[in-house]
């Protein structure tokens, strides 16, 4: 006998009318959560916090002030046209969590709905759906994006839209198969007694119960999508200068690495951060959803 | 060898010789949220060659408790003390390295899910011979010879062949049977056995019991049979331990415990069981309340709360295992146990006036469903698994239908039928009004994510039925039916214990007042004292709500008890048809009789007396049915005739029908 089938008696459970809270105050407690709430909020703060820091905006130039080291000034330091490097590597933070943001958003979305017909409906919608996505899975992400970008252009859109493509067949696999495991449960048969409809069962019944394993998904996602757009930014495809992007602030920096290291340092540091914060948080998220990780 | 009157010579006096002697044995299984006391001080000896069977409901910690005798436990569980003597070594001072010369060698496992318990990408010989070679230090060649007259002696046909088999390759039965011979090869003096028959068909059970049974006697080997079936502990064991909240609370002879049990656990727990031949029909004697909680410390007797027979001692003191003569100890103050508070005779359930003219709610004529499942590879032809084959019942109004049969026969599928799950592939089905269905599976039927009030609205919401506070009002009555608080309406199923789901499924059954509810094994998966609490639940809503059940179980005597007609299925199709207590008392066809005669009863001593011829074989596949009777490869009375001619349903004694050739 494991311990999971020891009959507990209902009556010593606490009373819970609000699952969700009790959700918050578990994720709360789990130390990867707590350690990538550790990394995360800070650089979140200054972010959104950089206007009202004492540093010059990311575009002002100072030319008497070039390629200064780290300083209590400039704690970054400056760039070859004397920009504060801090508030640039701030700018970048706030476009990579944008483009993070907006490409797990995407990603779930379509995800969810195209993958949840798929898995629904089974048949032709989902062996056509099943062709396409297995396409698009062929290639890899950063490859696919780049030839993607190269069509659309540069800019914020092109690359939000590049890396959600490359996601969204991920999505829609993995929505898929949950959909699948849960298609057959008794309480889907109980509903189909009293003949709901498509749409009763896909949104009270399979729906909600695929959001959690979702969520772990998208916190990936989302660290992969801030890698792949500094990835692009590096190569000059994402964003382009002078507007500041984590990626094409290394490339800056790239010439002058035996000058000035910092240039590239430091923003590359950020971006490690911000990518072992996500990777932390989906850690904790999935070990608080199941419980057979929780020891 | 008379053995049952040796063993009670023996057992009086505890002899110097006991094979295993553990004593005061306390296993914990450590988790976040607090250690929960699985074996809380379990004592006992075994004699070699003794057949031991260990009772209790899920969470006694029986299997806890054997699992420690070998510290074969999940990863929270710990054997924290106690002493595991097994011809006079100490198992539980054993380090890893030394245990594992014991495990296999001297002590063989054999565990519940014979599909899990073996590995499935290795070929039964290579996980069969390394242990025999290297336990019992043999060659290769030799060992193979052993595994293969091991296979054999456990009855798996051309054992030389099967044993280069994959798992896969094998019925459960068949896997148990290996599972049997593997921990048989190395020769041990004591074989635990956890629940080794729970997952298998009634037929199948019935073979590997008498084979256990039978290998045992022969080998000489001990045995610990870990079990809920009071049933197979009369068939099978010596000695039984009734375990109650990780303590033996009653240990003794087996017919000494079903014929003067003395815990008022034991005593509950014999008195739950449907009884197979009753004039009228009772009530069935349920157990109130939970088991404690096994994470808090238990003050004084941990039966206390559910005992009708308690007094003010039971809450101070833990009452230790007495001796009650040959051998038979019980813990207990009382020395009658439940004396007179117990439920002997339980209610009368009046017969309800049933007469030919009842409205007819469910009428199914010449119902075929077949599922096709075409090969990958394109000049093969599709197979056609026939599920159902052709078959015909009426319900009428408050009248319930029992559906018996082995898994296979196609008896879930009909019940799919019924409620339009699956389209039907020929054939004819008519309900009056709606069919509604109580699963089996409690851990499945509801949505993990809705509380007990949406999940008990949701048919009403979704016909349209009510205004918002007619179906309030409808779910808080609906609770009430099935002996719920309202309090429960705001839990979510996770809160609930499988009982207490059992009784919210039927709830939502209920909810859109159906004319018919189809149960598919709505009882197998609950304990016996909770099986009678459901039981008398749908006998009560039957005959309040006039609501027509079908009852679909491989537990025949749950469902000759709940039944007013039962239908046998076989291969798809019926081969016996009529009312409930008739065929249960004079089976017709041979199939019932076969199904019957497997059916354990708990009394050693009928089970001694009776005849037991277990049913050989398997079901045939249903992709190629035989051509003439389905049941004529299985069947002790097959004829040629049998073997080409398909036999049809057919009137017999008046008020049933038969589909055997010598059934007249």
């Amino acid at each position: 006998m494991t311990h999971e089938t020891l009959a507990l008696p209902v009556r010593s459970l606490p009373r819970l009318n609000w699952p969700s809270f009790q959700g918050a105050n578990r994720l709360l407690t789990n130390g990867h959560v707590r350690a990538a709430l550790a990394i995360l909020v800070p650089i979140l703060l200054l972010t959104i916090f950089r206007p009202l820091l004492p540093l010059p905006g990311p575009l002002e130039t100072n030319l008497r002030g070039m390629m200064q080291p780290p300083s209590f000034e400039h704690p970054f330091g400056t760039d070859r046209m004397g920009r504060d490097l801090m508030s640039r590597t701030l700018a970048g933070v706030q476009i990579s969590i944008f483009v993070g943001f907006a490409v797990a958003m995407v990603a779930l979305c379509v995800g969810l709905i195209m993958g949840t017909l798929a898995g629904f409906f089974g048949g032709i919608v989902d062996r056509v759906m099943m062709a396409i996505t297995d396409i698009f899975l062929a290639f890899p992400s950063l490859l696919l994006a780049i030839g993607l970008v190269s069509v659309m252009g540069t800019g914020m859109l092109p690359v939000v839209l590049a890396i959600s493509l490359s996601d969204v067949p991920r999505f829609i696999r993995l929505q898929r198969s949950l959909v699948l495991s849960l298609r057959t449960r008794a309480y889907i048969d109980a509903a189909r007694t009293v003949k709901a409809s498509q749409f009763w069962l896909m949104t009270r019944h399979i729906v909600p119960n695929t959001i959690a394993p979702l969520l772990v998904a998208t916190s990936i996602a989302a660290a992969n999508a801030i890698l792949v757009e500094a990835g692009l930014s590096f190569l000059g495809l994402g964003i382009m200068p002078p507007a500041p992007s984590l990626g094409n602030l290394i490339r800056d920096g790239q010439s002058y690495l035996e000058q000035a290291w910092w240039i590239s340092t430091l923003p590359g540091i950020v971006i490690l951060l911000i990518a072992i914060g996500l990777h932390f948080l989906s850690d904790g998220i999935r070990q608080v959803l199941d419980p057979r990780s929780r020891k | 060898m008379n053995y049952s009157a040796a063993i009670n010579t023996l057992s009086a006096v505890p002899t110097e010789a006991a094979l295993l002697q553990v004593r005061d044995l306390h296993t914990h299984f450590i988790t976040d949220s607090g250690t929960v006391k699985a074996v809380n001080g379990v004592s006992f000896d075994i004699d070699r060659g003794e057949r031991i069977a260990i009772v209790g409901e899920s969470g006694s910690g029986k299997s806890a408790m054997a699992m420690s005798l070998l510290r074969l436990l999940a990863y929270p569980g710990k054997v924290v003390s106690g002493e595991i003597n097994l011809a006079g070594r100490d198992l539980n001072q054993m380090s890893e390295r030394q245990l594992n010369q014991v495990r296999g060698r001297e002590i063989g496992t054999i565990f519940q899910d014979p599909m899990a318990s073996l590995d499935p990408v290795m070929r039964i010989a290579d996980q069969m011979i390394p242990p025999i070679m290297r336990h019992l230090k043999m060659s290769q060649p030799k060992a193979r010879e052993e595994a293969i007259s091991w296979l054999t002696r456990v009855g798996i046909p051309d054992a030389g062949q099967r044993i280069d088999a994959y798992p896969f390759e094998m019925s459960g039965g068949m896997r148990q049977r290996v599972m049997i011979a593997m921990a048989l090869s190395c020769r041990p003096k004591l074989v635990i056995a956890d629940e080794p028959t729970t997952a298998l068909d009634v037929t199948i059970q019935a073979q590997i019991v008498e084979l256990l049974k039978e290998l045992t006697d022969q080998t000489g080997t001990a045995m610990i049979f870990i079990t809920h079936d009071l049933g197979l502990v009369a068939r099978f064991a010596h000695k039984v331990g009734v375990m109650y909240a990780g303590k033996l609370i009653e240990f003794g002879p087996v017919k000494e415990i079903f014929a003067h049990p003395s815990h008022p656990y034991t005593q509950s727990l014999l008195d739950t069981i449907p009884p197979a031949d009753q004039p009228e029909q009772r009530k069935l004697a349920q157990i109130p309340g939970f088991p404690p909680d096994m994470k808090l410390p238990v003050v004084g007797c941990a039966f206390k709360e559910r005992c009708a027979a308690a007094h003010d001692r039971c809450f101070r003191e833990t009452p230790e295992l007495k001796s009650r003569g040959l051998g038979h100890r019980a813990a207990c103050f009382l020395p009658e146990g439940l004396g007179e508070a117990r439920q002997r005779d339980m209610e009368i359930i009046p017969s309800m006036m049933r007469n030919s003219s009842e409205r007819v709610v469910v009428e199914v004529f010449n119902l075929q469903k077949h599922f096709t499942r075409s090969s990958l590879s394109p000049w093969k032809k599709p197979a056609t698994v026939r599920a159902v084959n052709g078959i015909s019942l009426n319900i009428r109004e408050g009248e319930t239908l029992g559906i018996v049969g082995e898994s296979g026969c196609g008896k879930s599928t009909v019940a799919r039928l019924l409620l339009g799950l699956d389209p039907v592939t020929s054939g004819d089905i008519f309900v009056d009004g709606m069919a509604q269905m109580v699963f089996q599976d409690p851990q499945s039927s509801f949505n993990p994510k809705m509380t007990l009030f949406d999940i008990i609205a949701e048919p009403l919401v979704v016909t349209g039925k009510g205004t918002k506070a007619e179906r309030t009002a409808r779910v808080y009555e609906l609770l009430a039916q099935v002996g719920l608080d309202e309090s429960y309406a705001r839990r979510y199923p996770s809160q609930l214990s499988g009982g207490q789901r059992q009784r919210v499924a039927i709830a939502r059954a209920l909810a859109i007042k159906p004319s018919v509810v189809v149960a598919d094994e709505p009882t197998s998966a609950l304990d016996v004292s909770v099986r009678a609490q459901i039981i008398n639940l749908m006998v009560d809503l039957k005959r309040q709500l006039r609501v027509s059940f079908v009852f679909i179980s491989h537990d025949l005597l749950t469902v000759s008890y709940i039944s007013d007609k039962i239908a046998v299925m076989y291969l798809g199709s019926i081969v016996e048809y009529g009312p409930a207590d008739e065929i249960f008392r004079k089976p017709a066809h041979p199939y019932t009789q076969a199904l019957i005669a497997a059916v354990p009863v708990p009394d050693p001593v009928a089970e001694e007396a009776r005849v037991k011829v277990p049913l050989t074989g398997e079901l045939p596949s249903p992709l190629d049915i035989p051509a003439g009777c389905a049941f004529a490869s299985r069947c002790p009375k097959a004829t040629a005739l049998c073997r080409s001619e398909r036999p049809t349903l057919q009137a017999y004694s008046g008020s049933r029908e038969a589909a055997c050739h010598y059934a007249n």
